[in-house]
């Protein structure tokens, strides 16, 4: 093998192409890591204004867990030997879910029992509800990590007889399982305060990932990375050269090579050629087929599929540097989802406009007399681009930073712009900058019907539409979340380890 | 596990399941087979609002001043330039004699038509770019230009709505754009300029800035004079007293202008007690005084070859790589936008890290526009 060649290239160092190109070389590949950017991490990045260092997607990780009560990102990055160079804080709480419309706070806490407690005295008569809800959840987690075992191809006897509850119900919505274990409707709409972080309203979210993420927050505990997401990003490409990984950024890709549907290499935008046979992209099968394979070359179903998928959640976050820490400021909690109503369909359609006012936030104290809040919203079909234009570009984004903090105080009824010290606003356009993303994507395609988690699973092997092309990250089959992608770099890498053992025989 | 019935529809559950693989290949059937779209609105709005770079031509140079020059900057291609706030900078890259240079320039106009950016720009005694541009740039040469970037800006949520900007000599760039921001300026309730220069012949801009305070009674300008003594001018620095005068309570202060300015208002700020929060203060580098004249060797690793040039203790690292003719990633060249990450694989520098990422510092990065050799260095650049 040349030094032009390698055994796999990874393009796109996010969490899911970091995790991939770490996985590879440390079963011994070749791997060459190309970013387009200056920096790893993609979303997973982090930013300084004045004294603030923000995290540019500073949220819950709710899969982590501890040593004792490890979770599938503990347990991942254990095999990626990085785990002991991580510190986390737990959160507080589970989460605190506010209705603007209603006026009412609801602070759940973590632990099922005190869960349960807490929902009981919300929600009275939800306890039996609740308790089949977290037995549910115990049966999906299992199953869920046999699919993983077995890299997607599982067994559909298996999975009928060791999990036959995760078989009736992995097809239906989170709202129509709730409603099938007749949980009262208030103590469902508090349980599914989490829906925005996953991208879909009730009706449309799959229930088996609903579950997986609220159970692991709720019996684990949702946890912050101390140093950020750059600090884990950092140390995933470091670890990676230590094991002999090439890292390239500032080495965009401008085509992959295929000739007789399968891949032979990428040409960068240098005009540098690489030859491999195997190709984990890192972004969206958009790019991919529309701009980086010859048009003729890409198979009819590879653009029939591409084509009939909608994309998911973009979204706006505002980043605050406050002078007060969160105690001084009277604010008690870290993890907050403010929302008009509870309603998630309700809610999911006001965010087909711009300025909803819904939004989570995250709080976390900087030093010790000062703060950094993070305030995101989502927004879903193309009212941003209605509304935006070259000229008034940053007139929005004062527009969307008021709309945020205004909500956000007005739900607190706490003040906290007096103590405002640093402001920056990213908007879909900030987030199509540095990740290249369709419209500025942050959610990958819309998890919808055919389009969602377990759909996405089954169907992976018929979807490899270009031999040794794979794709990962939060364009990928398993969803869109931080966790999700550093999850599935681990999974496209094993598959594609397969293949490379398949070949050889 | 508990019992109990689950089965929204015992018969077809399983089905279902099994189906769910199914509809999507049919949805994929449906689906349309023609060419794939990469892009959308939001990508092409990045090309215009942060453009890769811009290429200008110099329309019109104007002599503001004995030392200053003013450069008007034309998009050759674009129609219009890029959107940008007051008191943000471009970077000029300007090649002399084989070795280029880049450098920031504040923004020292605000059209709304963005039919032309306005850089205003002091000649500095030895300076390479500044002296170049005064003495020798003409009406129809063309530069590239990357940006607008930078945090001097105003930020209503953050900032009060009586608004205090200081400026000494060449520092008075950035406030030309808010001054002829309407945007801006309707935001604020009140506006005081304070604006220090050794005489009247050193203000730049004054007729443009009076005539713009004779049409708007929110803005107040004082101008301060130390090497002149008028009636109708006030004398000395702008100090404590000057401070006290226009009051600071609630109000928002901009500060640009020499590193000495920035110094000794800084100890009036810490004596009045005013909050970091309404203070806002252009960006710049602070050269280290205990350096010497020591020469070493850089080592610059990139993707696929490896240079060694001279340096010098008392040059940073990147002001050596302009001369070794090394290509550089710079923006701000004052440490504080990151654009020039490297890691320092090797070798001792004096540094400032003040807006260094904390994991980063920890993993040796640094900044090498405000970085000395201390020994031979070894640095790795993404290029
Ligand atoms: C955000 C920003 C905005 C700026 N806006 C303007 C503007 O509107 N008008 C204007 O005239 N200049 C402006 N400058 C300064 C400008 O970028 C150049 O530094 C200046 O023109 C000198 O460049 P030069 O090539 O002529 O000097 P050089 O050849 O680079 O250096 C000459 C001498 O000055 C020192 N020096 C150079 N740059 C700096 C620095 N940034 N801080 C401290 N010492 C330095 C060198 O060490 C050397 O002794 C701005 C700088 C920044 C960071
Ligand atoms: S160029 Fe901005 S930090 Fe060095």
């Amino acid at each position: 093998m040349n030094n032009k060649e390698y055994d796999v290239i990874v393009i796109g160092a996010g969490n899911a192409g970091l995790v991939a190109a770490l996985t590879l070389q440390k079963k011994g590949k070749k791997v060459l890591l190309l970013e387009k950017g200056r920096v790893v991490g993609g979303l997973s990045s982090s930013f300084i204004r004045g004294r603030f260092e923000f995290d540019t997607s500073l949220h819950p990780i709710c899969e982590f867990g501890s040593k004792e009560n490890s979770g599938v990102i503990y347990d991942l990055f254990s095999r990626l030997e990085i785990v002991d160079k991580l510190s986390v804080e737990a959160l507080p709480e589970a989460f605190a879910v506010y209705s603007l419309d209603h006026k009412k706070k609801y602070v759940m806490p973590v632990g099922k029992d005190a869960f349960i407690l807490k929902m009981e005295e919300y929600v009275p008569d939800s306890t039996k509800s609740m308790e089949e809800f977290f037995s549910l959840c115990e049966e999906i987690e299992s199953a869920l990590s046999y699919i993983r075992e077995n890299k997607g191809h599982f067994d559909m006897e298996v999975l009928l007889k060791k999990y036959p509850y995760f078989m009736a119900i992995a097809s239906y919505s989170v709202k129509k399982v709730l409603k099938k274990i007749n949980m009262p409707l208030k103590a469902q709409e508090i349980l599914c305060s989490y829906w925005s972080y996953l991208g879909s309203p009730v009706s449309k979210l799959s229930f088996v990932q609903y579950a997986s993420t609220i159970y692991s927050c709720i019996t684990r505990g949702p946890v912050i990375f101390k140093k950020g997401s750059h600090a884990i990003s950092l140390l995933l490409s470091e670890e990676f050269i230590k094991n002999g990984g090439t890292l390239r950024c500032l080495t965009g890709v401008k085509e992959i090579l295929v000739k007789d549907n399968e891949v032979t290499g990428v040409v960068t935008d240098s005009n540098e050629k690489f030859l491999t046979k195997h190709i984990l992209a890192n972004l969206s099968p958009n790019v991919v087929y529309g701009n980086l394979i010859l048009d003729n070359v890409v198979p009819n179903k590879a653009k029939s599929l591409t084509n009939s998928r909608s994309f998911g959640a973009r979204g706006v976050s505002v980043y605050i540097g406050l002078n007060k820490t969160k105690e001084e400021l009277g604010l008690e909690n870290m993890t907050y989802f403010i929302y008009h109503s509870l309603n998630s369909d309700k809610e999911f359609k006001r965010m087909h406009g711009v300025f909803s006012g819904n939004l989570t936030a995250i709080l976390k104290n900087s030093s010790i007399d000062s703060s950094c809040l993070v305030l995101s919203s989502l927004i879903f079909g193309g009212a941003f681009d209605k509304l935006v234009t070259k000229e008034n570009y940053f007139a929005m984004k004062e527009k969307f930073a008021e709309s945020l903090v205004s909500s956000f105080e007005e739900a607190t009824g706490v003040n906290i712009r007096d103590a405002i010290e640093e402001i920056e606003v990213a908007t879909p356009v900030t987030f199509a900058r540095y990740t290249g993303h369709p419209e500025g994507v942050i959610y990958g395609y819309m998890a919808t019907s055919y389009d969602n988690l377990i759909p996405r699973i089954l169907n992976e092997e018929n979807e490899i539409f270009i031999k040794g092309l794979h794709f990962c990250g939060s364009f990928a089959s398993w969803l869109s979340s931080s966790s999700a992608t550093y999850i599935n770099g681990e999974q496209e890498a094993l598959k594609t380890l397969e293949e490379m053992e398949n070949e050889k025989v | 596990m508990k019992k109990f019935k689950i089965a929204i529809d015992a018969n077809q559950d399983l089905l279902k399941f099994k189906n769910l693989g199914e509809e999507r290949r049919k949805a994929i059937e449906r689906g349309s087979t023609t060419h794939v779209n990469a892009s959308s609105f939001t990508n092409n709005l990045v090309e215009m609002i942060h453009p890769k770079g811009i290429k200008v031509e110099v329309v019109q140079i104007i002599e503001e001043t004995e030392d200053t020059k003013s450069f008007y900057l034309k998009p050759v291609k674009l129609e219009s330039m890029p959107p940008f706030l007051p008191g943000q900078y471009v970077t000029l890259t300007v090649t002399i004699n084989g070795k280029t240079y880049k450098r920031p320039y504040s923004i020292s106009n605000f059209l709304k038509s963005l039919e032309m950016y306005r850089i205003t720009v002091k000649k500095e005694k030895n300076g390479m770019v500044s002296t170049y541009l005064f003495n020798e740039c003409e009406v129809g040469e063309t530069f590239n230009l990357l940006g607008p970037f930078g945090h001097f800006t105003y930020q209503p949520l953050r900032d009060g709505k009586d608004v205090v900007f200081l400026a000494g000599g060449s520092g008075i760039t950035p406030f030309m754009a808010f001054l002829q921001n309407q945007a801006f300026l309707e935001k604020i309730h009140s506006l005081t300029l304070l604006y220090g220069a050794k005489s009247e012949f050193d203000l730049i801009f004054k007729k443009e800035i009076d005539e713009i305070c004779s049409k708007n009674k929110k803005i107040q300008v004082i101008y301060v004079l130390s090497e002149q003594k008028r009636s109708d001018y006030a004398y000395g620095f702008i100090d404590e007293e000057k401070i006290l005068q226009i009051g600071f309570e609630n109000k928002t202060f901009f500060v640009s202008g020499p590193l000495k300015m920035y110094f000794s208002l800084n100890e009036i700020f810490k004596k009045l007690d005013i909050p970091n929060k309404f203070i806002r203060h252009e960006i710049f580098r602070e050269v280290p005084e205990d350096l010497v004249e020591q020469n070493f060797q850089l080592t610059i690793k990139m993707k696929d070859k490896t240079l060694t040039i001279p340096c010098n203790e008392k040059e940073t690292l990147i002001q050596s790589m302009e001369k070794g003719r090394v290509k550089t990633l710079v923006h701000c060249t004052v440490g504080e936008c990151g654009f020039c990450r490297s890691k320092l694989l090797a070798g001792t520098v004096k540094t400032e890290d003040s807006c260094v990422r904390a994991s980063d510092k920890e993993a040796h990065y640094i900044h090498p526009c405000v970085s000395y050799p201390l020994s031979d260095v070894i640095i790795e650049i993404p290029l």
